[in-house]
């Protein structure tokens, strides 16, 4: 079943006025289904960022279309957007971006707070998840007060809790060393599975991308290559590194 | 790059967050140019009777207002400087000496300061004839003049050598929380929890105790003396009660607020209380500062305000009448009336009384602990009840309808406490052959005429004492007049008085304490205003300063709401929502408090001042007038912080 479908989508910033155009994107088309755990891998300035915020209904394509959950997304008015963001999306950042003043308690249930759920529907949704995820003895605390790892699962608990359709995240093993790293994508994975969450991850770590079924690899805004995970783990991760190498190297 | 470009680079980057502290500054610059130069004005000095209060009224104020703006200016100066912490040491990172950074922040200082002098001189200097003509039209009914433009040299090197001193002061204590800063603070990095409590229920029953405490003694007591004897306790209790209140009261409100989970876990409410509940720390002695301060400023302008909007009333309360004159040669009369003529004075009312009195052997009387002389040394005034309705009936005031009874007496007298009425109720006048008794006393000095006790008999009564010969006369008479213009022409009462003086024993017109007053009230009008327009600005500022550092450090966190799927009506609510109660509570406990300093001001002057049985809903509603200006004063500045916070945060 496919949740997203992207159909040619081009990104242009700047005006043509005054002739300083920049293609962030050009004709990206792309399908996922339900299930699946894709990365979009690329060096800086690729794209992908900007492709994470069109998929993300934060910022709109210049041309092409993309549907999701049976939205033509180019369609929705701004409060829509905002709904459909809250109902359909569910996003895990770089640093977590958890907010300081509430506890992760309070994190968890920001969404379906903003969705005006009611208190017992929320205690209701939350109970089994940070069970799950290891977090219910400390959901009471600050972010400040708890480690990394506890941080990030609460994070995914923000994003798994309205049950979202598309799971987007953005960098998320930027900052963490490689055990915290490992912890995450274990987590990923394990969210990938159990909850068959439809995942895309945005990164430029080789390592982080080897978790991931299928890889989408973007040069200069363009859909470069695709690679998809065998039983061979190593090899896969092999692949990887070459088509990295050669779009690194390739660079002007 | 030279030490002055990088200071105009900074003030350019920084201009949205001064901007409200430059135009405050700038607005104290204008007071203060604009209070020396009225003090030196010679035209105003010649149009006002009373110069010499005049000048010490304005000069006591200023000093008082460039007080606290010393003050204040230094606080906020130090947190400008706190939350610029990482830029600062930044600078001390690539090897700039705390000299160098201190005269960087110095320049930035001076070079804000040189700009609010000149444009608060400049706009003094441009509005001073407005100004000068706004003090004399609010303190002299009679002004229609004109006054001339001027510039005042010495009040502009006067306020500029105030202001360098000011501002040199402020570069000084800057350069010592510079040195306070350690360099490590840079790399821990700005974290939000910038330490939170939870309040304590003690905490906030004993700041609500305190303030309870000096709220039932500024309304229980009703003695004007005790009153004031209790003034400093008062002020104590409520000022600290107030701080109390927002260092761990209010945290543990929000924390109450909290624990309501149904409310709490809407959206928006959940958002904005979090926010709040981490700030609230932080903010907490500015908002008891600026609720102190709010009272402060509304009681002075509502003071000022009820006290001026009385005058006429006060005026006539206290006289009567437009002017009374008695012991007069017999002259006096036509003289009088030629003046009317030659200022083509309508006469509306006049009445002529002769002055009797009577000595009935009494007892002293003894109220609370001060003994009224009622012995055979002084005489009473006497009046038959209709002599005194004749007198009181054209005065210009409410005095209810008497009635008299045979065998009673109504005594009269200007201020009495509640123990002289005690006493004197039931005291017994003899007579050579007939005792009165006095039944009932009124507040009211009309028909006095140098006497200082007055009593009013039944008219039959009035009859049988005249027979008896216990009333006498010296055969003087006293005339009571009430004309046209008579509080609008300054020379027909300067012509009125030359007549009488010397050739009366006593006279009083009503225009004569009626342009006393105005002048006084007037001026304390004046003065409120531009008190409270100081305090508030200066408070409105910091509080806009504040709400746009944080802004700044809560805009990554608006972001990610927004992704997380917040739409902008739920982003204006969690904004409103955030700020409103900043605003709002100080505010709302100034005013509560002016609400319960009124009422001892009621006490201790008002109701003297309005002739109403019960003076307080007199005062206040004159009072909230002024609440409703400053609070929409102040609801301006929550709009404009407001747009600013969601411009910053978007």
């Amino acid at each position: 079943m496919q949740i997203l479908t992207v159909d040619s989508i081009s990104k242009v910033y700047g005006s043509k006025k005054n002739g300083k155009q920049y293609q962030a994107l050009k004709n990206i088309t792309f399908q996922v289904n339900k299930g699946e755990f894709i990365g979009v891998m690329g060096s800086s300035g690729s794209g992908k960022t900007t492709l994470l915020n069109i998929l993300g209904s934060i910022d709109k394509p210049t041309t092409g279309s993309f549907e999701m959950a049976g939205n033509e997304i180019a369609l929705l008015g701004k409060k829509e957007l905002a709904n459909h963001r809250m109902k359909n999306i569910g996003f895990i950042f770089q640093d977590y971006n958890l907010l300081e003043t509430m506890t992760l308690k309070e994190n968890i249930l920001l969404p379906l707070a903003l969705q005006g759920a009611s208190t017992e529907q929320m205690e209701e949704k939350l109970l089994p998840l940070i069970t799950d995820l290891g977090i219910k003895e400390v959901a009471n605390k600050y972010p400040y007060e708890v480690s990394g790892g506890e941080q990030q699962r609460a994070a995914a608990c923000r994003a798994l809790i309205t049950k979202p359709k598309l799971i987007l995240a953005d960098e998320p093993t930027g900052n963490l060393d490689s055990k915290s790293s490992k912890d995450l994508l274990n987590l990923l994975t394990y969210i990938n599975k159990e909850y068959n969450a439809t995942i895309l991850l945005v990164t430029h770590d080789v390592f982080a991308a080897s978790y991931c079924e299928k890889i989408l690899f973007i040069r200069d805004g363009e859909i470069y290559n695709e690679l998809y995970s065998g039983e061979n783990k190593k090899q896969f991760f092999d692949s990887i590194i070459d088509v990295m190498t050669v779009l690194g190297g390739e660079r002007k | 790059m030279k030490l002055s470009t990088m200071a105009l680079r900074n003030i350019q980057l920084n201009f949205k967050k001064y901007v409200m502290y430059f135009f405050s500054l700038t607005f104290c610059v204008f007071t203060a140019y604009s209070f020396l130069a009225l003090i030196q004005n010679e035209e105003i000095k010649q149009a006002l009777t009373y110069d010499d209060r005049y000048q010490a009224l304005l000069t006591s104020f200023g000093v008082i207002i460039m007080i606290f703006v010393l003050f204040f200016l230094l606080s906020s100066n130090n947190s400008f400087i706190k939350a610029r912490k990482k830029e600062i040491s930044t600078y001390a990172l690539f090897g700039m000496t705390n000299a160098k950074i201190g005269k960087l922040l110095f320049l930035e200082t001076m070079i804000i300061g040189v700009a609010t002098l000149i444009i608060g001189i400049a706009s003094g200097v441009f509005f001073s004839k407005l100004i000068a003509m706004i003090l004399l039209t609010i303190t002299l009914e009679t002004f229609t003049g004109n006054i001339s433009f001027y510039i005042d040299p010495i009040s502009i090197l006067l306020t500029v050598i105030l202001f360098l001193i000011i501002f040199s002061i402020m570069g000084l204590s800057g350069l010592r929380v510079i040195s306070k800063f350690q360099l490590v603070d840079l790399f821990k990095g700005a974290k939000l929890s910038e330490g939170k409590t939870k309040g304590s229920y003690i905490g906030l029953l004993f700041s609500l105790t305190l303030i309870g405490t000096g709220y039932s003694l500024a309304t229980m007591l009703d003695d004007p003396e005790r009153i004031s004897n209790f003034t400093l306790l008062i002020l104590l209790l409520v000022i600290l009660g107030t701080y109390m209140f927002f260092w761990v009261g209010l945290p543990k409100l929000i924390h109450l607020l909290k624990n309501k989970k149904d409310a709490y876990y809407q959206g928006d409410n959940l958002i904005a209380t979090s926010f709040l509940s981490h700030r609230v720390i932080t903010i907490s002695s500015t908002m008891a500062t600026i609720a102190v301060l709010s009272a402060v400023g509304t009681t002075a302008i509502a003071t000022g305000y009820t006290l001026y909007s009385n005058v006429e009333n006060n005026t006539y309360d206290t006289i009567g009448y437009d002017m009374y004159y008695y012991w007069a040669d017999e002259n006096v009369l036509d003289s009088v009336y030629d003046t009317f003529d030659m200022y083509g004075t309508t006469v509306t009312d006049q009445h002529t009384v002769t002055l009797y009195e009577t000595s009935p052997k009494t007892n002293n009387v003894v109220g609370g602990n001060i003994h009224y002389n009622f012995g055979p040394d002084n005489y009473f005034r006497i009046y038959s009840l209709s002599e005194f309705w004749a007198l009181t009936s054209i005065a210009k005031k409410d005095i209810p309808l008497i009635t008299l009874e045979e065998g009673k007496a109504l005594y009269a007298r200007n201020y009495y406490s509640n123990d002289l009425e005690e006493a004197i109720i039931g005291h017994e006048l003899h007579f050579s052959e007939k005792t009165l008794e006095i039944t009932s006393i009124i507040n009211e000095d009309i028909g006095t005429f140098g006497a200082l006790h007055t009593i009013v008999v039944n008219d039959s009564d009035y009859e049988s004492l005249r027979e008896s010969g216990d009333i006498s006369t010296r055969g003087s008479n006293a005339h009571v007049f009430n004309y046209s213009n008579a509080l609008s022409s300054r020379d027909l009462n300067n012509d009125l008085t030359a007549v009488l003086r010397g050739n009366v024993g006593s006279y009083r017109t009503a225009y004569t304490h009626f342009s006393e007053a105005m002048e006084t009230f007037g001026l304390v009008c004046f003065i409120g205003f531009f008190m409270s327009v100081v305090f508030i600005l200066m408070t409105a500022s910091l509080l806009y300063f504040r709400q746009v550092v944080a802004a700044e450090e809560e805009k990554h966190q608006f972001q990610m709401l927004r992704k997380i799927g917040m739409d902008s009506s739920t982003e204006k609510k969690v904004i409103t929502k955030r700020l409103f109660p900043i605003f709002f509570i100080p505010l709302v406990i100034g005013i509560i408090h002016s609400i319960f300093a009124m009422k001892a001001a009621d006490t201790m002057i008002f109701t003297q001042i309005i002739s109403v049985d019960n003076s307080y809903p007199t005062v206040l509603a004159f009072s909230a007038v002024m609440y409703t200006v400053y609070a929409v004063i102040y609801g301006v500045f929550y709009y404009i912080t407001k747009s600013q916070y969601r411009r910053i945060v978007r």
